[in-house]
């Protein structure tokens, strides 16, 4: 098994509602301990997050094009963070879920070193590697409805940008979207075998100048009028 | 990449401690009488003490160090596994070889204990040297010199240490400056070829190709070339990930820091070797100043080193 999100860039909106959904589910989780947060309410609020939204501008006006860009672990199928780890805290299930045992992380960030995604945060309260637990606590938890044994992020996509499934299983969902869109993985190169994939982003359309738009306005306006003109 | 002081400590005394155990050790096998055992019994002692002070401020780096204890778990794969257990090793043998030079015991179990000090020395210098090089998303730490710059420099302090035992203790410490100068200029050299190989950013991966732009778009025309910019980060205040990994090096700090590398961790102990009195004192400020000079050279090691994940918080390339 290959557990793993199916992340649509095309229609992810960027509005860190899978962000927020992370926090919240993992701050009362029992896997990893609480999130810390460090001045939440001071002049400089910030914490650990397992999960977070960049925006990015691609291409040049006028075809250019916002992109929003949801990051978390990619639950490497060959993932150096678990690797690197001298402990053993820091390993991956069968189910390809990559975990790190909060009973014996020593806090060396090693594996945060090791992650070109970035998604590995120390928690600077427990001192300990904190990461993304794909919901292991929700996705196999039968008190829950059918439906909602999903990560807490894909639940709250409000656009369903996100989705989880099996990627070792052709006929899932997620594999055969991945298929059918041209689905990527980030950074390859590095051979950590991240099996997160991302879905592109449409082409962008040429944003309009002020005076195109001015002139498409007018012969939309002619083009209206003319025929009643006319008659 | 944040440059924590516990750890460039923790890497120049110990490698320097190392690269005095191997050297001391050597000089104990292929030269034996040319450094008296008072000299030989201190210099393992001092290489022993520096690779404790080393790994003592190592554990300052840890944000748990109650479970250091269980980092020798992971042998098979991970190289901090690997160099804390070597060093637990070290410590067993270099000890035993201290006492043994101590009570001035010669023969085959002197040589044994000499032979595997060294062998361990090396051992733990590599293991060290591979926790900073098999890291793929650093391409300034994940480079063959890597390894070679850490051998190559603790040996070069630790010569510059032998050398100034051999000015306290040995009749003639002709030899052990032509070691320490061979070393130097060896170190020197592989110094500016990490430089010059970090300076070449062709292959640093992009921040288009971070977040797969490059992959393509679906529609007409692909924007597969498109020019990427990061537009905002989605935090406020930082977070762990600007903090360890954010640290940015202005170019001219990187200039006069190198230059005062190449002044103090090689030119002045260098000109002291080639035309200083071979008297202590000199000795011991000609070591300490290539020591300083290779705090600030570790220092830079972690400064100019640029994570991968940069490329997500708007870097346009490592």
């Amino acid at each position: 098994m290959k557990l793993g999100l199916l992340i649509d860039l095309d229609t992810c909106v960027g509005c860190h509602a899978c962000a927020i959904a992370c926090k919240e589910w993992n701050a009362s989780s029992k896997v990893n301990g609480a999130l810390s947060d460090y001045q939440p309410f001071g002049a400089e609020p910030s914490g650990v997050w397992f999960n977070r939204v960049r925006h990015y501008e691609v291409g040049d006006y006028p075809a250019s094009k916002t992109i929003n860009f949801p990051l978390s672990c990619m639950h490497c199928a060959d993932a150096d963070c678990v690797t690197v780890c001298p402990t053993g805290a820091s390993y991956r299930r069968a189910d390809g879920i990559v975990l790190v045992d909060q009973d014996k992380c020593m806090g060396c960030n090693l594996c945060a070193w090791a992650c070109p995604y970035g998604a590995r945060e120390l928690d600077e309260v427990s001192g300990t590697m904190k990461k993304c637990t794909l919901c292991v606590d929700r996705i196999y938890d039968e008190l829950l409805a059918p439906e909602d044994r999903q990560p807490a992020c894909v639940l709250a996509c409000p656009t369903r940008a996100r989705l989880f499934g099996d990627f070792d299983d052709p006929e899932s969902e997620v594999s055969r979207l991945a298929a059918e869109r041209g689905g990527f993985g980030l950074l390859p190169e590095l051979g950590y075998a991240p099996v997160n994939r991302y879905l592109p982003p449409r082409q962008p359309r040429p944003v309009l100048a002020e005076e195109d738009v001015r002139a498409l306005l007018e012969r939309g306006l002619a083009s209206l009028a003319s025929p009643v003109i006319r008659r | 990449m944040k440059p924590a002081f516990s750890l460039v400590f923790f890497t120049v005394s110990s490698g320097a401690g190392l690269g005095l155990l191997a050297l001391a050790a050597l000089v104990d096998l292929f030269a034996p009488g040319s450094l008296p055992a008072q000299a030989l019994w201190r210099g393992a002692l001092l290489g022993l003490a520096l690779l404790a002070a080393g790994l003592t401020s190592s554990l300052l780096h840890l944000a748990n160090p109650r479970n250091a204890w269980r980092s020798f778990a992971r042998l098979r794969t991970s190289w901090l596994s690997r160099e804390a257990t070597a060093a637990g090793a070290l410590f067993a043998v270099g000890a035993a070889y201290v006492l043994r030079v101590f009570g001035d015991g010669a023969g085959p179990v002197r040589v044994l204990l000499g032979l595997a000090t060294c062998l361990l020395a090396w051992l733990v210098l590599v293991c060290t040297a591979m926790i900073y090089a098999s890291l793929k998303p650093i391409r300034q730490w994940h480079t063959r010199w890597t390894p070679t710059n850490f051998l190559l420099l603790g040996h070069w302090s630790g010569a510059m240490l032998l050398a100034a035992l051999a000015c306290a203790y040995a009749p003639r410490a002709g030899a052990f400056f032509a070691l320490a100068t061979a070393l130097g200029v060896a170190a020197l050299a592989g110094k500016l070829a990490y430089w010059h190989a970090i300076g070449d950013a062709a292959l640093a991966p992009t921040l288009e190709r971070a977040i797969g732009v490059r992959e393509g778009v679906h529609g007409p025309a692909p924007i597969s070339v498109a020019h990427a910019r990061l537009l905002d980060v989605g935090h406020s205040h930082g977070t762990f990930l600007t903090r360890e990994f954010g640290f940015v090096l202005a170019r001219r700090h990187a200039g006069a820091l190198r230059v005062a590398v190449l002044a103090l961790g090689f030119g002045l102990p260098l000109a002291w070797l080639v035309a200083g009195a071979a008297r202590w004192q000199p000795a011991i400020a000609a070591a300490a100043c290539c020591i300083i000079g290779l705090l600030v050279e570790r220092w830079l090691f972690f400064a100019e080193a640029r994570h991968t994940v940069r490329l997500y918080h708007g870097d346009p390339r490592t």
